[in-house]
């Protein structure tokens, strides 16, 4: 049963099995005794010397098997984690200081196919946006807004640059680790796992999780002042990451009136408000009374969520790999 | 329960030492503490002497990720205050004294690090903390309030701080904050008197923003010795830059694929590198680094690498060491005021602390040859506690030593039943133990009659699981829609084992998984009636199964299939998302946080175990509850009949009887009381082949009145708890009074309290504090002095707030008991059963 242990390793979906597996020689003793446990417990017990007698002989193939997960499967999954990590890295190319306008510009139509209200042209260099060309139809007067940055002006996403610093920490974590190093201990292979996939997660996360703002943040950030002509006070825009999709949502406001019968209740923060949110800024209360959300795929960032995904299986797969040994160490008959 | 009840935590921690895989270092000015945060997010402070004798102190609890960084976060001597920060964005605010919180906060992403930095306006003195991290601005956050004040923003390719630095000038009133970005830019920020008044959140941008080239940059330090030169470490090698225009002065490449991971300044010509691995090298700078040299800036602009400078000294890691799981924290601090140590401290996975002290000498032999540099003192957690006599004791110790073995069996879960008292132990070796919490601790922490007993207190042991049991339940306690009988406990060899809490008869063994069981959970109430008597098991194969306590079945099992972490297999379609907090806690079950913090509902005693990472056998903490020990307290006495009448016989009786109003499960535990102490007087080993005849005499026994029993679960608590609280040692007289008329009871040594403080926080002191305590005891009095000198000074004097919550404690509790009739904690179980 040992070497079919081994073969074993070479594939992928291995976890489960294995570890029920690993415990033949436990359930097939235990499910006869099953019956007898619960008509008898003390028997049960006495079967322990026989079991590990039986278990000196499989401990010492046990450790040989460990060991050649500690020397040779271990860097064999290190390896592949660094290659997939090193196309999501890739993917998210890093600036050189200095030589920020050499990367590659990718522009992105960003539009709904149901509606034609917004649509939105971006220009995508790295982590940041430097152009934009939003056009609004505003529905009342059929009059069509459109916006540009201004030229000096570029907007970084956040997230991205984010996910980037957390895909290159994990890297960080496994280049110290190569060939050379002998791991020891199962112990520092889950260490080095758990660090590495808590950055891994946190990458994911920052994708897949875009920053909730409440509308006076928004009102106030930054990206208001970076368009030619200047936004009108009645209009406002966000830019997120949401997955591997570019978002681009525009809020169109109305003023309250100061003396308005609407209950006034302002909106907390969230990623895209509703119609209706209502929000005070300089003493003016303001209602959302359109929301239009137009958005569009980024391929290079659903490649490097797909990389996330897989890097995260990995090591939760080297992670189950160690706990089967584990769990044959903790066995000590009392 | 944070502020308005009195709680007060007492520590039985064991003999194993806590894992204390260390992540952040930090020496508090004065050379007296050290504090070290490690990967389960607990921080640790150790004392020092100026001998360079270390001894850890206290544990302070409240971080539910790895510790990041810490910083101190005042300046003065009188208040000694850090701060501390974790993986998952909070921040706490601790008292290095007592270990007390005193403020808290968290943020949406994680400081790697942060700089106390004083600022003066006129005589005005504001502490201001500067924090850099998963984010692409430096963060000024108040040192008291913690909150964010305004932040130091990057116009020019902003991007994640991986280190920083504060520039304090002498010539102008400018200091000046230099960082390096993760893509290598150095920027620098002034602040003046206008930016450090600003109270609104408009950002500082950057004077300066130069590309360095260094990138993957590990720290960046001033030299505070010449104020000219800055020194910044990256992996791959370090550097040393001008402070004024940041210009190079010389490059040193690492060789052997080494990684550097920091550095210092540690003279005007000597600096200290040190390496992932744990070495340290220093290097004597070359002349071009040199402001005093005639060649400083002499090569500017045509640095070339490859030329290591003269090493002075090297510092190997210890080649004795334990195996580490991860690189160890090495740190550089000198003292600015006596004594003027020059300390490099190492901080390893396995909970060690080695020093070692910098000579200002150069070795007397040829530099070519580096001397090598011998540790000073090293110490790590486990040793403290292997060190101490009497070892520290765990909670159910006296009943888990096997004969010809040294160490106890080790307790692998725990769970306490506050309405009966009783307290449940899994152990490594599958067996678990029902033992009355009181008097258990009686016997670890109080000296007695109870010491010459084998076998006391009367106990329990259910026998079932072949190894280690992983997690006991008990329903019941949770939800009263549950049989008040079941307990349920998992194991590691694969099983999930029923039993009935009053007969000790194991009810039902579930073998349905095909792991180890990591975790048992009850379903919420809102499920559907079916499942409303099921227990969730959770293994470590990725399966979920849910068993129902009524059937004696499993409902459904369920398998998390790992190919697709996010996708739960079929058949699990109709679970709600319950499911789902079950197999995230898959990560987190065991560990200490805000969470399961034990909720005091009217329980004079909780007692909760702990453990810091899930490898560790459970430590217990003895909660308090001062007040509700007094309602219990006057509540028993109101409900006694007219006490002039009384013999002591029939008020034993009558107490036992008030203690619990359900007659019928007061009596289960008294015959359960009752037939344990016979079990155990028969003999040590509960032989189950006898279980027969045990049962006749069970039945025998239920005809036989109950006069035997004196189990009273409140006057124990409050015999505990006053024994443990009282001054011993301060007036020979009345510890006379206490010890014969009062039935209190001495203390083995010194006992570790703790300290409850805001949001949950807590600090419990270790072991080992007595060990400092002496030794600091011994110098003021200027004898030597032995641990039973010093049994009842172990709490006054650590801090204000400590001292008042026992003061208090004492007495408002002396004062209750005082009150009522006929109160002694001498006990008549004493006297009457046989001493073996």
């Amino acid at each position: 049963m040992p070497c079919s242990l081994s073969v074993k390793f070479g594939q992928l979906h291995i976890s489960s099995d294995l570890s029920c597996m690993g415990s033949g020689t436990l359930k097939g003793s235990r499910s006869s005794a099953k019956l007898h446990k619960m008509l008898n417990p003390q028997r049960s017990l006495s079967e322990l010397p026989k079991m590990s007698a039986a278990s000196q002989v499989e401990r010492a193939v046990l450790e040989e098997e460990f060991n050649w997960l500690l020397k040779e499967e271990v860097h064999a999954v290190l390896k592949q984690l660094q290659d997939v990590l090193k196309e999501a890295s890739r993917r998210f190319s890093m600036p050189t200081p200095g030589l920020e306008s050499q990367l590659k510009q990718e522009n992105f139509i960003l539009g709904s196919s149901t509606m034609d209200q917004v649509k939105g042209v971006l220009t995508l260099q790295g982590e940041a946006l430097t152009q934009a060309d939003i056009n609004l139809k505003v529905a009342k007067s059929s009059q069509v807004l459109h916006f540009q940055f201004r030229e000096d002006k570029q907007w970084k996403l956040q997230q991205i640059q984010d996910a980037r610093n957390h895909v290159n920490q994990a890297l960080q974590l496994l280049n110290s680790r190569d060939e050379s190093y002998h791991f020891k201990t199962g112990a520092e292979v889950n260490k080095l796992m758990d660090a590495v996939m808590l950055q891994l997660t946190r990458a994911r996360n920052r994708l897949t999780t875009p920053a909730s703002m409440t509308l006076p943040e928004l009102a106030t950030s930054g990206l208001m002042k970076m368009f030619t002509p200047p936004m009108p006070g009645d209009v406002m825009v966000n830019f997120y990451i949401n997955l591997s999709k570019l978002c681009l949502t525009v809020y169109q406001l109305h003023v309250l009136p100061p003396n308005t019968t609407k209950n006034f209740k302002p909106a907390g923060s969230s990623v895209m408000h509703n119609p209706g949110a209502m929000f005070e800024l300089n003493n003016n209360r303001f209602e959302v009374s359109h929301v239009h959300k137009v958005e569009c795929v980024v391929p290079w960032l659903n490649d490097s969520l797909v990389f996330f995904t897989i890097s995260l299986q990995l090591c939760q797969q080297l992670k189950d790999k160690i706990s089967v040994f584990s769990s044959f160490w903790n066995y000590r008959p009392f | 329960m944070s502020g308005n009840n009195l709680v007060l935590p007492i520590v039985l921690w064991g003999r194993t030492a806590p894992t204390h895989c260390i992540s952040s270092l930090l020496v508090m000015d004065d050379f007296s503490t050290i504090i070290t945060g490690c990967h389960d997010g607990q921080i640790c402070l150790w004392d020092m002497t100026p001998e360079l004798g270390i001894c850890p102190r206290a544990m302070l609890f409240g971080h539910t990720a790895s510790i990041t960084c810490l910083s101190k976060a005042s300046a003065c001597s009188d208040k000694q205050y850090i701060v501390s920060a974790s993986e998952s964005g909070e921040m706490c605010l601790w008292d290095v004294n007592d270990g007390r919180c005193i403020e808290f906060t968290k943020l949406a992403c994680a400081h790697t690090g942060i700089q106390f930095y004083q600022f003066t306006i006129g005589t005005q003195r504001e502490g201001r903390l500067l924090c850099n991290g998963h984010y692409p601005e430096i963060l000024v956050v108040d040192a008291t309030s913690l909150e964010v004040l305004y932040s130091l923003v990057s116009k020019i390719s902003p991007d994640w701080i991986s280190s920083m630095s504060i520039i304090r000038s002498h010539r102008t009133q400018e200091d000046t904050v230099v960082a390096v970005s993760v893509t290598g830019i150095l920027k620098v920020w002034i602040i003046t008197a206008e930016v450090s008044r600003m109270q609104d959140l408009d950002p500082v941008f950057e004077e300066e923003s130069k590309p360095i080239y260094c990138q993957g940059c590990q720290s960046i330090s001033f030299c505070t010795f010449t104020q000219s030169s800055l020194l910044v470490v990256c992996s791959k090698y370090w550097r040393v830059f001008d402070a004024g225009d940041y210009s190079l002065l010389c490059s040193v490449p690492s060789d052997n694929d080494q990684a550097w991971t920091g550095g210092e300044f540690i003279a005007a010509d000597k600096v200290i590198i040190w390496t992932e691995d744990g070495c340290s090298y220093i290097y004597k700078l070359p002349a071009s680094c040199l402001p005093a040299s005639e060649h400083f800036r002499s090569d500017v602009g045509k640095t070339k690498e490859g030329s290591i400078p003269p090493l002075v000294y090297s510092i190997a890691n210890r080649s004795d060491k334990q195996l580490l799981i991860c690189p160890p924290v090495t740190r550089f601090f000198f003292g600015r005021r006596e004594p003027f140590h020059k300390l490099l401290i190492q901080g390893d996975s396995a909970g060690r602390l080695s020093l070692w002290s910098i000579p200002d000498t150069s070795p007397l032999q040829p530099l070519s040859t580096a001397t090598e540099l011998q540790v000073s003192s090293t110490i790590s957690l486990q040793e403290a506690f292997d060190k101490l006599t009497p070892v520290s004791a765990g909670i159910i110790d006296q009943l888990s030593v096997l004969p010809g073995k040294d160490e106890p069996i080790k307790v692998t879960a725990s769970v306490y039943i506050p309405s009966q008292g009783r307290l449940v132990c899994g152990r490594e070796d599958g067996s678990i133990i029902l033992v009355p919490a009181t008097q258990t601790a009686i016997v670890q922490l109080l000296q007695g009659e109870h010491m010459l007993r084998r076998g006391w207190p009367p106990h329990r042991t259910l026998r079932g699981h072949r190894n280690k049991v992983t997690c006991v339940l008990y329903p019941y306690q949770i939800s009263p829609r549950y049989d008040q009988r079941s307990l349920v406990s998992g194991g590691v060899d694969f099983s999930v084992i029923v039993w009935d809490i009053f007969t000790g008869e194991m009810k039902h063994i579930f073998c349905v998984h095909g792991g180890e069981i990591t975790q048992l959970i009850i379903p919420p109430e809102n499920c559907s009636t079916r499942m409303q008597h099921c227990v969730c098991s959770v293994a470590s194969d990725h399966s979920v199964g849910l068993l129902s306590l009524r059937e004696r079945k499993c409902i459904m099992l369920a398998s998390l299939d790992t190919s697709s972490p996010s996708r739960l297999s079929s058949g699990v379609r109709q679970m709600t998302t319950w499911w789902w907090d079950a197999l995230t806690a898959l990560s987190t079950s065991g560990r200490w946080t805000q969470g399961n913090l034990p909720k005091y509902s009217h329980n004079a005693l909780v007692v909760q175990s702990m453990k810091t990472n899930l490898t560790d056998p459970d430590m217990h903490v003895l909660f308090f509850d001062v007040e509700a020990v007094i309602i219990q307290l006057l509540t028993e006495e109101a409900q006694r009949p007219n006490p002039t009448l009384v013999s002591p016989e029939t008020l034993q009786k009558s107490q036992a009887g008030a203690d619990k109003g359900g007659s019928f499960l007061a009596n289960k535990i008294f015959k359960q009381v009752k037939e344990t102490m016979k079990e155990t007087i028969k003999e040590h080993l509960l032989d189950e082949d006898e279980e027969e005849e045990e049962e006749m005499r069970r039945r025998e026994e239920k005809s036989k009145s109950l006069s035997l029993l004196e189990y009273n679960l409140t006057m124990d608590t409050a015999k505990l708890f006053m024994s443990c609280l009282h001054a011993w040692g301060l007036n020979e007289q009345l510890d006379g009074i206490c010890l014969e008329r009062l039935g209190m009871l001495r203390p083995h040594c010194p006992i570790s309290f703790g300290l409850i403080s805001r949001g949950g926080h807590m600090s419990l002191m270790l072991p080992t504090f007595k060990e400092s305590l002496l030794s600091k005891l011994s110098l003021a009095t200027g004898r030597k002095l032995t641990l039973s000198d010093i049994v009842g000074k172990g709490t006054y004097g650590v801090s204000r707030a400590v001292t008042t919550q026992h003061l208090l404690s004492v007495i408002s509790l002396a004062n209750t008991l005082m009150g009522m009739t006929n109160a002694t904690f001498v006990g008549e179980h004493m006297k009457k059963a046989p001493a073996r």
